[in-house]
């Protein structure tokens, strides 16, 4: 196992990225995208994608920062605005927060994340009813399997164009889709405080853990099978135990089912049902 | 003989057989207009595939209605489209027809119906089983149906048969994104190059494109001849109608070049089946 075997052919995922979100929206009605840009990598890619696929004029991009917000985060976002050719859109959520804040005392900085997130989650789903637009969202295969992600927060879209592929893929993509090399390098970061990184929160880096997730998910390989392709037994037992306990975030709430045909259990149909 | 085959390499739409009923006569009438003899569809190609529980709503009789502009169509031209069949028995198939000189010739039910990771077609859909050989005026014709024809056994039996043309709708989603093509088309590849290459052949091969919900379909229809080797190849993701050309002459000279069809025994076959039965 090397990171050549998650090498992917990225005229041929950008091509088909373009066309999925061109059909998903089409298929549902709509001609509009809206995206919450973060100044990260991922949101960055999504954006490019979006505009690549529907024009400029279709994606409507916000950046909703935080008072704690990095200065690098704002760079970037701008950086990517322009490299997009849209219109800078801004919208500060510090006001919003503090009001709830200043309700809590003592919150722990995983509440107040989470809080960012859905907050952010709910002002980019007003502002796609505001511009008819469907909300594309910026996971990765690799945040969804380890649940590195808030629920309802930065998880809730419309659909998910970059959620097969791990984190390293998309690094490579934003590469051959020529990205800002400032947006490209920089470590990943769900910028709630100072200093935070993603793979210092996860306890490893992307090029371990997406080798790791491959061969568990992909590969179907036991944790002492993927311990003998030379990864710490212990580490991918933790990334083990990640998957596991974050499994609740990718499902849809279970129903107690009492009827003959019940939502999610035997009411089955394709999202894209058109009757 | 030689005559000409349209591959309508489309996008249908899930669950709405009105738009689909159309986009099936606008294709054909292009396709006549072209000089096409016959004109190949993908699976499902009337229905769409990802149906889940609309599979109830849009089955229907191969000589329904709804299909009757397509049928009289073919008084010009044949056609070969993919549809939920209600069988007689109240089950719904996933099926194929054939319409020739304005009527339904022959309903070819699925055999092999994938049912895992991604797949769930027998959770809604009834099994067929039986193989389809029928004469046709483009000579034996044989159909199978996008999983059908990774089954090598059914396929040489199809040969043994005497099939000619072997006529193979599909809706294979895109899978495999690390190398030059998609690891699924070199699957297909290997499937259409041994029914040409051993079995003597001709394979109508048309994937449809477009996504039903996660799951996009790659096209890459193609046409594989016995002497030829692919002449026809649609390109990728894109909705398309291509023409290709059979000249039935090539079977002939492909046989006679590499006689497998003629070095076949198929009492063989039936001795290690009776022989495997009875130990």
């Amino acid at each position: 196992m090397t990171m050549d075997t998650l090498a992917l052919n990225n005229t041929l995922v950008e091509d088909y990225l373009k066309r999925f979100i061109q059909e998903e929206l089409h298929t549902s009605g709509f001609t509009e995208a809206c995206i919450a840009l973060s100044g990260g990598l991922d949101s960055a890619l999504v954006l490019k994608l979006a505009v690549d696929a529907l024009g400029a004029d279709h994606v409507h991009a916000i950046f909703l920062p935080y008072k704690a917000s990095s200065d690098e985060s704002r760079r970037d976002a701008r950086t990517m605005f322009e490299f997009c050719g849209i219109p800078w859109q801004e919208l500060d959520i510090s006001g919003m927060a503090d009001a709830y804040l200043a309700l809590q005392p003592g919150i722990d900085r995983l509440r107040t994340g989470n809080l960012l997130a859905r907050l952010r989650m709910a002002v980019i789903f007003d502002q796609s009813k505001k511009e008819n637009a469907l909300v594309v969202g910026t996971s990765n295969k690799s945040e969804l399997l380890v649940g590195y992600s808030t629920w309802y927060g930065d998880m809730a879209c419309a659909i998910m164009p970059i959620g097969d592929l791990y984190k390293t893929q998309v690094r490579s993509l934003a590469r051959h889709l020529g990205l800002p090399q400032q947006v490209i390098a920089k470590p990943p970061s769900a910028d709630l405080w100072a200093g935070q990184t993603d793979e210092g929160e996860i306890g490893v880096s992307y090029e371990t853990l997406d080798q790791v997730l491959y061969l568990l998910v992909d590969q179907r390989c036991s944790s002492a099978e993927v311990s003998s392709e030379g990864f710490e037994l212990d580490l991918v037992q933790r990334v083990e135990r990640k998957i596991l306990t974050s499994q609740f975030k990718r499902v849809s709430p279970p129903i107690a089912k009492l009827s003959q045909r019940t939502v999610g259990i035997d009411f089955l149909y394709p999202r894209d049902w058109r009757k | 003989m030689t005559y000409t085959v349209a591959l309508a390499q489309v996008n249908p739409a899930c669950g709405d057989l009105e738009y689909n009923v159309k986009m099936h006569i606008d294709q054909a009438e292009r396709a006549l207009e072209a000089g096409a003899d016959l004109i190949v569809f993908p699976e499902l190609s009337l229905s769409g595939y990802l149906l889940k529980d609309q599979t109830l709503d849009v089955m229907r009789r191969a000589d329904c209605l709804e299909f009757a502009g397509l049928c009289e169509l073919s008084r010009h031209i044949a056609i070969c489209a993919g549809f939920v069949e209600e069988g007689e028995d109240g089950i719904p198939y996933n099926s194929a027809l054939f319409m020739d000189a304005g009527e339904v010739c022959h309903v070819h039910r699925k055999m092999y119906l994938p049912t895992h990771g991604m797949f769930e077609e027998l959770k809604f859909l009834g099994r067929g089983r039986e193989l389809s050989v029928f004469d046709t005026r483009f000579g034996r014709t044989g159909i199978v149906i996008c999983r059908d024809l990774f089954h090598p056994l059914e396929v040489s039996t199809m040969a043994a048969l005497g099939v000619e043309l072997l006529l193979a709708p599909s809706a294979m989603p895109a899978r495999g994104f690390g190398g030059e093509e998609l690891g699924i088309e070199q699957t297909v590849g290997l499937a259409l190059g041994s029914a040409s290459t051993f079995l003597g052949m001709f394979v109508v091969y048309v994937n449809r494109v477009g996504f039903d919900d996660g799951l996009g379909f790659y096209g890459r229809s193609a046409l594989s001849d016995p002497v030829g080797g692919i002449t026809v190849s649609a390109p990728r993701f894109e909705a398309v109608q291509l023409l290709g050309t059979v000249d039935t002459s090539h079977i002939a000279r492909h046989r006679y070049q590499l006689p497998i069809r003629r070095e076949e025994d198929l009492e063989i076959v039936r001795h290690a089946l009776e022989t495997r039965r009875n130990s």
